[in-house]
C-alpha cells in the first residue's frame, strides 16, 4: 500500500520539480502533471479499495513520527479515501479537458493545478486546524491564480474578489482556530473532541467561527456573490473543479469539524443550507447565462448538503451513504455540465439548440439534468429518497417541503434549458469543440452516474429488489441508435412483448388490467412507428423508459420501486412529448407538473414509512395519525398525471403537439398510470368503509366538473388533436368521478370507463394523428371530406366516437349505464347530472371532428391523399376488433370485472343471468341483445333503402342545393370554423382561461422574487466583503438568540 | 312467446304506431294551419305523400355516408321503439324492452341524431352542419332537466325499467307520476320541448331561415325513410313521456289519446310563443326547467 503521504509528496514534489523543465518542454510537463495527477488517483482508489474489501479501521499518518500536537496527522478513512478519489479523478479529467488551455499557458499552470487538487487532498485528510487553515489559503490562492488562465477584466475582477473574500473567511478560520488552542490546548481534532472542550461560551463561539468560515467556503446565499462570479468567468474547466472538488473537500472539512460543536450548530447547517438550497435555485429562475446558471445550481446543491450534514442527529441511517449519493451525483454532473458549456462554448442557454446536432452530446446533457433533479437511475434518487424517508419519520415535515420546493424550482431553469437544446430554433450556425480531451472526460462521467446508479440502488434498503434487466434494454436500445427505425421498431415490440410475458402472467385483480393496458396497449402504439423512415434518433430508448416504467408501477412490492417506475416513465414521456413540432414549452409544463405531483407523492410515500415502519406498498395503508394528509397528497400528485381540473393546463398542448404516434402514447396508455396511482390510493384508504369521506367526496366534484370542463372546453377547439386532448381531461373526469365514489358500480364504471378509453382514444389519435401526417395540419377547419380519401381510417374513427359517445350498441354505453346505476345508488345525484351533461356536451365535439376532418368539402390540394398507412390501420382494427366483441358480449369483461372488485367492494354488485343480461338494484340491460337487435334492424332498414333506392347517381362535390348559384370554394363551404359559436356564447365562460391564468400567476411571482432577490448581487467586492461579515454576524444571532 | 310470434306482435304495434303518427302529424299541421287562419292539409295527405317519395325513382347520393344518413335515422326512431314497452301489462306490446331500461333508450336517442348528422354533413352542404350545430347544441341543455327528472323517478320507484315506472302507476289518476312527483314532470316537460323541437325552440330547423338543408338534400326515397321515422319517433317519444309520467297506457286508445295531447303541448306552446336564438334557447334549459329537477331530486330524496 502506497501511504497517502505520497499523494502530498506527488502533488507538491512534482510542482516543485515541474519548474525545472524547460519552458519547450512543455508536452513533458504535461504528461509529467498527468502521471502525478494520475499516481494520486491511484493512492486513494487504492486505500478505498482496501476498505470495501474489510473493515479496517481508519489509518492514521503522524508527519514526522511524532503525535499531534507536536505534528500534524493525516487520516485515512474509508471516508477519506472515497473523497480523495472523487477530487482527485476530477482533478484528473478536469485537467484533460483543460489540456490545451495549461499547455497554451505553460507550465505554471501546470504548477498551480497540481498544488490546488494537492491542498483539496490536504483540506480532506488532514486533522490539523492550523493545517487545515493553511491549505484553505493555498486553495484560494491556487484557485485564483487558476482563474486568471483566462485573462480578460471580468476573470480579473472576480479573481481578485474571491481573493478577497476567501482571505477574509481563512482570517475567521484563524481566529477561531487560535480560540480553541488556547481553551483546548491542541489543534488535533481527535483529541479536541475526545476530551470535550469546556462547555465556555468563548470555545462555542469559536467554534462556531471554524463552522461558519468553512459554511462561508461554501458559498451559503446570499453571501456568495464572490463565488457566482468565480462560476461564471472561470474557464468551465476550473469551474468544474472548483463545484466538483473544492466543494466537495470543504464538505468534507465541514463533516470533519462538526463533532466540535454542539447540538445547535448542527440546526444552524440546516437552515443555511436550506435556505441557500431554496434562494440559490430562486434566483436561477431567471438566469440565461449558461455557466452562472450552473452556478447557481451547484451552490443549491451544496447548500442541500450543507443541511444535510447537519440532519445527522436527526436521522438513523447512516448519513454519509445518503450524502455520498447525492455528493457523488452533484460532483459528477456538475463537472460533466462545466466542461459540457466548455464544449458548446455559446454561454446564452437560448442558444444552446446547436448542441442537438450532435445527438450524443444532448444525451450527455440530458443525462446531466436528470442527474441533478434526483431521476432514476442515478445515485442521487436513491440519496433523495432516503432522506425524505428518514426526515419524515422524524417528523420533519418542513424540511422535506423545502428540499422538494427547491428540487422543483431547480427543474423549472434545468429543464427549460433542456428544453431549449432539444427544440429551441437557433439562428447561430457556429459548432461545438467535440475534440476527443473535452468530450472524453465528459462521457465518463456521464457513464459512472449510470454506473454508480446502480451500484447505490445497493446502498439502501429495498433498493436491491430493482429489476435493472429491462434497465439494461433500454441502454442497448441506446447503444443500437444506430440503427434503422423499423428494426429497433422490431427490437422494441420484441422486448415489450418479453417484458408483458414475464409480468402479465403474474398479475392478478386490477393489476392485471393495467399490465394489460400499459404493456399491450404499447405494443399496439408502437406499431404506427413502422411508419417512420430514417433513424428516428432517440425515440425508441425513450419510449421504452416510459413502457417500462409503467411496467415497474406494476411489479412494484416497495415504495420505492414504485417511485422509481413512476420517474423513470415520467423522463420517458417527457422524452416523448418533446419530440413534436412545437413542444418544447408544453413539454416543459408537462414535465413541471409532473414533478411537483412526483414530489407529493413523494412526500406521502414518506408519511407512509414514518407510519409503517416499512417500504412496502402495503405500508400505504398504514399512514398513522397524517392519513388524511397523506392520501390527500397522494391523491393531488396522481391527479397531475391524469390532468385534473387545476392540474391540467399541461395536457392539450403536451398531447396535441406530440407526434402521431406518440399521441396515442400518452393520451390512451400514459394517463392510466394516473388512474392506477388513484386506485391504489384508494385502496390503501381502506376500500368502501374507510374513515376519510371528505376526500372522495371532493374529488367525486372534482372529477365532475373537470369532465364539464374539458367536454365543454373540447367542443371549442379548432385544432383537432387538441380536441381529443381536451376530450381526455373530460373522460379522466370521469374516471376520477366514477372511482371516488368508492362502491362496487362506480369502480366498475371507473375501471371499464380506463379500458374502454384506452381502446377508443387509442384509435381515435392513430386515426386523427394518421390524418395530420397526411394533410398536414391540425386544424380541422383546413380539413373535411376525408372520408373518400381515407375510408377505413374514418371507419374506425367512426366506431371510436360512437364508442366514446356512449351510443348504444357499443361498449361504450356500459359505461352510461353504469354510471345511472352508480349514481342512483350512491346518491351523488347533482354530480351525477353534471356528468350526464358532460357526457352529452361531448356529442359536440364528436360530430366536430367527425364531420370538420371527414365529412363537408374536399379541398382542392387533398385531392390527392392517400388512405393512412397500414401501420396505422392494423392497431386501430386490432383495437376495434375487441370493441366489438365486447360490445356484443359486455359479459366477459364486466362479469371478471366484478370479480376482481368483489374481495374490495362486496355490496352491490351486479348480477348476471344466462342471457347475459345484467341487473343492478334498479336496472338491467343486455348488451347483446341491443347488438343483436340493432344490428338486425339496421340491416333490414339499409335493405328496404337499398331496393327502394338501388342506384343513386353519384354527383360532385358542389351539386348542392344552393339557391341556383354554385359555391365558391371548399374553404368558403365547408362549416367548419368557430362551429359552435352560439353555444359558446352561452357557455363559453365555463371554459374561460382562469386555471391557466392563475399559474401564469404563480411563476410570474416566482420568477420575479428570484429576480428581485438577484438584486443584492451588486458585482462590487465590498458590498461582498460586507455580505461575508453581515452574514456571520445574523447567524450568530439566530443561533444564540442575540449575544 | 316463439320468436315468430314476437316479431309479428312487433311488428303489428309498429305498423300501428306509424299510422297513428302520420294521422298525428296531420292532424297537428291542420290545427297549427287553422290557428293562422289557413286551410290546412287534407288529414290522409301524409299516405298520399309517402308512396310518393318512396316510388321516386330518381335520386342522387353524395357517399356512403350520405346514403347511410336515413338508415341511422329510421334505425334510430325504429330502435327506441323496439326497446320501448306499449300497453302496460301486456305481453304483446311490450317489444324488446327486456334488453334494458330507460337508460338504453335515453341514449339510443343519439344513434339516429349522430347518423342523421353525418349523413347530412358528407352533403356537404353548410347550412347542414349549421343546423345540426344548432340542433346538438340545444340538445346538451335540453337533456339536463331530463335526465334530474329520470333521476328523481328512479330514487322513486326505486328502478329504471320503464315497465315498472309505468306498472307503479296503475290504479288511478292520482298514481300518476304527473301527481306523484309534479316536480320532476314539470321538468321533464319543459325539456320535452326542446326535444320535440317546435318553437321557441325551433332554430334548429329554422323553416323560414334556412330553406334548404337536409330536408331538401335528402329528396325522394331518402326523404320517405325520413318522414317514416318522424312520424314513428314523435309518437315514440310522446310514449316516454306517457309511461314515465302520465301512467303508461292500459290500451291503444288511451295510448293514442295521451300521446297526442302529450305531443300537442309542444305543439301549443310552439304556436303562442315565437322563437329563441340559439344562444337564448341553451341558457334557457340551465335555470328554470334546471332548477325544478334539482328540486324533483330533492324532494324525493329527502
Amino acid at each position: 500500500m502506497v501511504t497517502p503521504i505520497f499523494i502530498i509528496a506527488t502533488g507538491l514534489g512534482l510542482a516543485f520539480a515541474l519548474g525545472f523543465i524547460p519552458k519547450k518542454h512543455i508536452n513533458l510537463t504535461g504528461i509529467l502533471s498527468f502521471l502525478g495527477l494520475a499516481f494520486m488517483t491511484f493512492i486513494s482508489g487504492q486505500w478505498l479499495f482496501s476498505y470495501l474489501g474489510n473493515n479496517e479501521l481508519s489509518q492514521f499518518i503522524f508527519t514526522a513520527g511524532a503525535r499531534p500536537p507536536f505534528a500534524i496527522a493525516l487520516k485515512m478513512g474509508q471516508a477519506e479515501a472515497m473523497i480523495t478519489l472523487l477530487i482527485n479523478v476530477v482533478g484528473l479529467l478536469s485537467a484533460v479537458f483543460l489540456y490545451d488551455k495549461l499547455k497554451q499557458i505553460g507550465r505554471n499552470a501546470f504548477i498551480i493545478y497540481l498544488v490546488l487538487i494537492m491542498a483539496l487532498n490536504v483540506i480532506v485528510m488532514t486533522r490539523d486546524l492550523f493545517n487545515l487553515f493553511v491549505f484553505l489559503e493555498i486553495t484560494s490562492i491556487a484557485t485564483a491564480g487558476l482563474m486568471l488562465l483566462d485573462s480578460n477584466l471580468k476573470t480579473l475582477s472576480a479573481g481578485f474578489k474571491y481573493l478577497l473574500a476567501t482571505s477574509l473567511i481563512a482570517g475567521v478560520f484563524l481566529i477561531g482556530t487560535i480560540f480553541i488552542y488556547s481553551f483546548g490546548g491542541s489543534l488535533f481534532i481527535d483529541d479536541l473532541t475526545a476530551i470535550g472542550m469546556a462547555p465556555l461560551k468563548a470555545v462555542s463561539v469559536a467554534v462556531f467561527l471554524l463552522m461558519i468560515s468553512i459554511i462561508l467556503e461554501l458559498k451559503p446565499f446570499p453571501a456568495n456573490g464572490w463565488g457566482l462570479d468565480v462560476y461564471q468567468t472561470a474557464n468551465p474547466g476550473i469551474s468544474s473543479v472548483i463545484s466538483g472538488g473544492t466543494a466537495t473537500a470543504m464538505l468534507f472539512a465541514l463533516y470533519k469539524i462538526m463533532p466540535l460543536s454542539t447540538m445547535q450548530s448542527y440546526d444552524i447547517l440546516i437552515w443555511v443550507g436550506l435556505i441557500t438550497f431554496l434562494g440559490s435555485n430562486l434566483m436561477g429562475l431567471k438566469q440565461s447565462d449558461a455557466r452562472r446558471l450552473l452556478g447557481y445550481s451547484s451552490i443549491g446543491q451544496i447548500g442541500l448538503m450543507i443541511s444535510i450534514i447537519g440532519m445527522k442527529p436527526y436521522i438513523q441511517f447512516d448519513i454519509q451513504i445518503i450524502l455520498l449519493a447525492i455528493l457523488i451525483t452533484h460532483l459528477m454532473a456538475k463537472a460533466g455540465f462545466f466542461w459540457l458549456t466548455g464544449i458548446v462554448g455559446n454561454t446564452d442557454i437560448s442558444k444552446w439548440g446547436m448542441i442537438r446536432k450532435h445527438p450524443e452530446m444532448l444525451f450527455l446533457m440530458g443525462t446531466f439534468v436528470f442527474a441533478l433533479i434526483g431521476f432514476p437511475p442515478f445515485p442521487s434518487f436513491f440519496g433523495k429518497w432516503q432522506l425524505i424517508m428518514e426526515l419524515s419519520s422524524s417528523g420533519h415535515f418542513l424540511w422535506i417541503g423545502l428540499i422538494l420546493l427547491g428540487s422543483l424550482i431547480e427543474a423549472v431553469y434545468l429543464f427549460r434549458w433542456l428544453g431549449y437544446a432539444i427544440k429551441k430554433e437557433t439562428a447561430t450556425q457556429s459548432s461545438i469543440d467535440i475534440r476527443p480531451h473535452k468530450t472524453l472526460p465528459t462521457i465518463i462521467f456521464a457513464v459512472f452516474l449510470y454506473g454508480v446508479g446502480y451500484l447505490a440502488s445497493f446502498w439502501f434498503p429495498m433498493g436491491g429488489s430493482i429489476n435493472w434487466l429491462p434497465l439494461a434494454f433500454i441502454a442497448i436500445l441506446f447503444a443500437l441508435d444506430f440503427l434503422p427505425a423499423w428494426i429497433k421498431n422490431i427490437i422494441s415490440i420484441a422486448g415489450l412483448s418479453y417484458y408483458a410475458y414475464q409480468i402479465i402472467p403474474e398479475q392478478e385483480g386490477l393489476y392485471l388490467i393495467f399490465a394489460f393496458i400499459f404493456l399491450i396497449g404499447g405494443i399496439l402504439t408502437l406499431i404506427p412507428g413502422f411508419t417512420n423512415k430514417g433513424k428516428r434518433i432517440g425515440f425508441y430508448p425513450v419510449a421504452m423508459m416510459m413502457f417500462v416504467g409503467m411496467g415497474m408501477l406494476i411489479e412494484a412490492q416497495s415504495m420505492l420501486e414504485f417511485f422509481f417506475g413512476w420517474e423513470l416513465m415520467t423522463a420517458g414521456s417527457y422524452f416523448l412529448i418533446i419530440r413534436g413540432h412545437r413542444s418544447m414549452p408544453h413539454a416543459l409544463s408537462y414535465m413541471l407538473f409532473s414533478l411537483g405531483g412526483a414530489y407529493l407523492i413523494f412526500a406521502a410515500f414518506g408519511i407512509a414509512f414514518a407510519g409503517s415502519g416499512n417500504f412496502l406498498m402495503s405500508g400505504l395503508s398504514t399512514m398513522g395519525g397524517l392519513g388524511g394528509i397523506a392520501y390527500t397528497l397522494l391523491a393531488i400528485g396522481f391527479m397531475t398525471k391524469t390532468a385534473s381540473l387545476g392540474l391540467h393546463i399541461w395536457l392539450p398542448g403536451a398531447h396535441a403537439e406530440a407526434e402521431s404516434d406518440v399521441s396515442p402514447m400518452v393520451s390512451a396508455i400514459l394517463l392510466k398510470a394516473g388512474v392506477l396511482g388513484l386506485i391504489i390510493t384508494f385502496m390503501a384508504m381502506g376500500g368502501p368503509n374507510n374513515e376519510y369521506t371528505t376526500l372522495p367526496y371532493v374529488l367525486g366534484w372534482l372529477g365532475a366538473i373537470t369532465a364539464l370542463v374539458g367536454n365543454l372546453a373540447a367542443a371549442f377547439q379548432e385544432d383537432a388533436k387538441r380536441l381529443l386532448a381536451y376530450s381526455s381531461i373530460g373522460q379522466l373526469g370521469y374516471i376520477l368521478f366514477a372511482l371516488a365514489m368508492m362502491t362496487h358500480l362506480g369502480w366498475l364504471t371507473g375501471i371499464g370507463y380506463s379500458l374502454s378509453h384506452f381502446a377508443y382514444k387509442a384509435i381515435l389519435f392513430m386515426g386523427i394523428g394518421a390524418v395530420v401526417l397526411r394533410l398536414k395540419t391540425h386544424n380541422m377547419f383546413e380539413m373535411g371530406g376525408m372520408i373518400k380519401k381515407m375510408p377505413f381510417t374514418f371507419i374506425a374513427v367512426l366506431m371510436g366516437i360512437i364508442t366514446l359517445a356512449g351510443i348504444p350498441p357499443l361498449i361504450g354505453f356500459a359505461g352510461k349505464w353504469l354510471f345511472y346505476n352508480a349514481i342512483i345508488e350512491k346518491g351523488w345525484y347533482f354530480q351525477g347530472t353534471i356528468i350526464f351533461f358532460a357526457g352529452i356536451i361531448a356529442f359536440l365535439y364528436c360530430f366536430r371532428i367527425l364531420y370538420a376532418v371527414f365529412l363537408g368539402q374536399l379541398k382542392d390540394e387533398h385531392r390527392n391523399v392517400k388512405e393512412a398507412p397500414i401501420w396505422y390501420l392494423i392497431p386501430q382494427y386490432l383495437l376495434l376488433l375487441s370493441i366489438m366483441i365486447f360490445s356484443a358480449k359486455p359479459e366477459w369483461i364486466f362479469q371478471p370485472l366484478g370479480s376482481m372488485l368483489a374481495p374490495i367492494f362486496p355490496q352491490g354488485q351486479l348480477v348476471w343471468n344466462e342471457g347475459g343480461t345484467a341487473f343492478s338494484d334498479i336496472g338491467y340491460w343486455n348488451g347483446s341483445w341491443v347488438m343483436y337487435i340493432i344490428g338486425i334492424m339496421f340491416v333490414m332498414i339499409f335493405a328496404w333503402l337499398f331496393i327502394q333506392n338501388r342506384k343513386p347517381k353519384k354527383v360532385k362535390q358542389f351539386n348542392i342545393v344552393y339557391a341556383g348559384e354554385k359555391p365558391e370554394r371548399p374553404e368558403t363551404t365547408h362549416m367548419a370554423y368557430n362551429m359552435y359559436s352560439g353555444y359558446n356564447k352561452a357557455l363559453g365562460f365555463i371554459t374561460a382561461n382562469g386555471i391557466t391564468t392563475f399559474w401564469n400567476w404563480i411563476s410570474e411571482h416566482v420568477t420575479a422574487m428570484g429576480d428581485s432577490l438577484r438584486k443584492i448581487y451588486s458585482g462590487n467586492g465590498q458590498t461582498y466583503v460586507f455580505h461575508i461579515i453581515l452574514f456571520v454576524i445574523i447567524v450568530y444571532l439566530f443561533s444564540n438568540g442575540g449575544f | 312467446m316463439s320468436i315468430i310470434a314476437k316479431l309479428l306482435w312487433v311488428l303489428l304495434g309498429l305498423f300501428i304506431i306509424l299510422n297513428w303518427g302520420l294521422l298525428m302529424g296531420a292532424l297537428i299541421r291542420k290545427i297549427v294551419a287553422r290557428v293562422g287562419k289557413r286551410v290546412g292539409i287534407r288529414w290522409y295527405q301524409p299516405w298520399l305523400s309517402l308512396p310518393m317519395l318512396y316510388s321516386t325513382r330518381s335520386s342522387i347520393s353524395h357517399g356512403v355516408m350520405y346514403y347511410l344518413g336515413p338508415v341511422f335515422r329510421l334505425s334510430g326512431g325504429v330502435g327506441i321503439f323496439l326497446f320501448m314497452p306499449l300497453i302496460v301489462g301486456s305481453p304483446y306490446f311490450d317489444n324488446f324492452s327486456f334488453a334494458g331500461d330507460v337508460v338504453v333508450i335515453l341514449y339510443f336517442q343519439f344513434f339516429g341524431m349522430l347518423g342523421m348528422a353525418l349523413g347530412a354533413g358528407e352533403g356537404g352542404h353548410p347550412y347542414s352542419t349549421i343546423g345540426i350545430s344548432r340542433g346538438l347544441a340545444q340538445f346538451t341543455t335540453v337533456e339536463v332537466p331530463l335526465t334530474l327528472a329520470v333521476i328523481s323517478l328512479a330514487i322513486q320507484y326505486d328502478t329504471l325499467s320503464i315497465k315498472e315506472i309505468a306498472a307503479a302507476q296503475q290504479g288511478g289518476i292520482t298514481n300518476w307520476t304527473l301527481f306523484t312527483n309534479p316536480l320532476a314532470t314539470a321538468a321533464a316537460l319543459l325539456s320535452m320541448l326542446g326535444i320535440f323541437r317546435h318553437a321557441p325552440f325551433n332554430l334548429v330547423q329554422a323553416p323560414n331561415e334556412i330553406p334548404i338543408g337536409p330536408p331538401t338534400e335528402y329528396h325522394g326515397t331518402y326523404l320517405g325513410v325520413l318522414r317514416t321515422n318522424g312520424a314513428i319517433l314523435h309518437v315514440i317519444e310522446a310514449v316516454l313521456f306517457m309511461n314515465l309520467f302520465f301512467g303508461g297506457a292500459g290500451n291503444w286508445i288511451e295510448l293514442i289519446i295521451k300521446t297526442f295531447f302529450i305531443y300537442f303541448f309542444t305543439v301549443f306552446i310552439g304556436v303562442v310563443f315565437p322563437r329563441f336564438r340559439i344562444e337564448q334557447s341553451v341558457v334557457w334549459f340551465l335555470k328554470v326547467p334546471l332548477v325544478l329537477g334539482i328540486l324533483a331530486i330533492l324532494f324525493m330524496a329527502i
